[in-house]
């Protein structure tokens, strides 16, 4: 069953929804500013920062596409639309990483992705490329939380990874198999994550 | 939509720029250009005179009194330190670029992504940082937190972007960093490799009228034809990226 495509204003719609959830939830989003002033932060942790950054703007990307193919029943359509809200929020939270260290963060424009051919073409394809960026989300999270040296930055990015995680439990349902995988996920350093960015940006 | 948009921008600057429509020039205009425009600006309009060079070097002239008429940077800060000292009329953002790793076409250092320059043994040829392309390598090397590995495995700093393209095609280093438009002006010399998208700098070029020029309404003309729509499409032909919709114009954007 097809459906139409999101116009810009449902999405800034849900982005509001979504943030006052947020707010109302426990406000995550700020934290990070907070951390990074309370605790002037490294060149690694920055590092850090830039990299989640860009791991976010593709799952947007990819999470805009996915909603916008027209292939998913209106209960995946509502999943891919709490996911791409997920990762506006991270954005915003990961990106006041860089605010809060007086450096501006990349932004879409920054950015020019890039698929493989026929990634958006049916359900399957776009859930295997769901399972395999989440995958990498969720790598980069808990690779962050071991390799950031501000310790208050590791509780954000641990809840961060949870949320990734949940992303990634969707598409293995989605693909038929069993939404809980592994007990320890493998968490990623940080050349193996750029080096799957590399692969989706022109 | 953009694409119009953006053209609208443009006429609408280069309107702003003259006041009035504009003739054909009197006379060609002199330009003191980045090396990394060398091939696109004589394609734009091959009848002014040319000076390419590091943006530091030419604004170091420009300062001491050379005769340009019109000075076009690689990036926004130097045009606006001039303009800030009486010497450059108000600069304009006319294009953006990216950065890549060049490696000579056999590959030595078997160098396949910029992880591998940290590699003992490996060596790098960069632009010194006074230059913009070598202010954009630092960056990205802060950037990835890989400065101090990086460093290490630097050989030469070149005084301009060209000087480590040519460096790395004729084998005198592993690897070095260039402007992804010179890259391809030497297609089958190098082997050209991304540097990581969420490390780029914002590279963007600005240029402005030099405030002592004898030949104003030259060189304004010169700058309205290289942000005119035929302009900004041979920007592009050479790889040059367009501006962002909303900053034509904007010289507050500073890498």
């Amino acid at each position: 069953m097809g459906h139409r495509g999101l116009t810009r204003s449902e999405l800034l719609t849900a982005g509001a929804k979504r943030a006052a959830a947020v707010a109302i939830g426990g406000a995550a989003v700020g934290i990070f500013a907070d951390a990074a002033a309370a605790d002037p932060l490294t060149d690694n942790d920055l590092a850090f920062a830039r990299l989640l950054v860009g791991v976010e703007l593709l799952s947007i990307d990819f999470y805009l596409r996915a909603m916008n193919s027209g292939k998913f029943q209106p209960v995946g359509q509502k999943y891919l639309r709490n996911a791409f809200t997920n990762e506006v929020d991270h954005n915003r939270t990961v990106s006041d990483i860089l605010v809060g260290a007086g450096y501006t963060p990349a932004s879409a424009t920054d950015f020019e992705f890039i698929y493989p051919k026929k990634a958006f073409a049916s359900r399957g394809s776009i859930a295997a490329l769901g399972r395999e960026l989440e995958t990498v989300g969720l790598g980069a999270y808990l690779g962050a939380v071991s390799g950031v040296q501000a310790q208050a930055l590791v509780p954000p990015l641990s809840r961060i990874a949870t949320s990734e995680a949940q992303h990634l439990s969707f598409f293995a349902y989605e693909l038929g198999g069993h939404p809980l995988s592994s007990a320890f996920p493998a968490s990623l350093t940080i050349d193996q994550v750029s080096a799957v960015l590399d692969q989706f940006t022109a | 939509m953009r694409a119009v948009v953006l053209a609208v921008a443009l006429l609408a600057f280069g309107s702003a720029v003259s006041g009035a429509a504009t003739p054909a020039r009197p006379a060609p205009v002199t330009v003191f250009a980045a090396a990394s425009l060398t091939d696109v600006f004589p394609a734009i309009d091959p009848r002014e005179t040319y000076s390419f060079a590091g943006s530091n070097t030419l604004a170091t002239q420009i300062a001491n009194g050379a005769p340009a008429d019109v000075f076009a940077s690689a990036n926004t800060t130097i045009p606006n330190q001039l303009y800030a000292q009486g010497l450059v009329e108000k600069p304009v953002a006319f294009t953006r670029n990216t950065l890549v790793i060049v490696v000579p076409k056999s590959n030595p250092g078997s160098i396949s992504d910029i992880y591998d320059l940290t590699k003992p043994g490996v060596t790098v040829d960069i632009a010194n940082s006074s230059v913009p392309v070598g202010s954009y390598t630092q960056t990205i090397l802060k950037n990835m937190n890989l400065t101090s590995r990086i460093m290490a495995n630097v050989v030469s700093q070149e005084d301009d972007v060209r000087t480590v393209l040519t460096k790395i095609a004729l084998g005198q280093a592993d690897a070095g960093l260039v402007y992804a438009t010179d890259a391809r002006t030497v297609p089958g010399q190098v082997k050209v490799i991304k540097v990581p998208a969420w490390a780029q700098p914002k590279v963007t070029y600005a240029l402005a009228v030099v405030a002592k020029s004898p030949n104003q309404a030259a060189a304004q003309a010169f700058v309205r034809e290289v942000l005119s729509k035929a302009g900004q499409a041979k920007l592009q032909a050479f790889g040059f990226l367009p501006l962002p919709v909303g900053i034509v114009a904007d010289t507050s954007l500073q890498h």
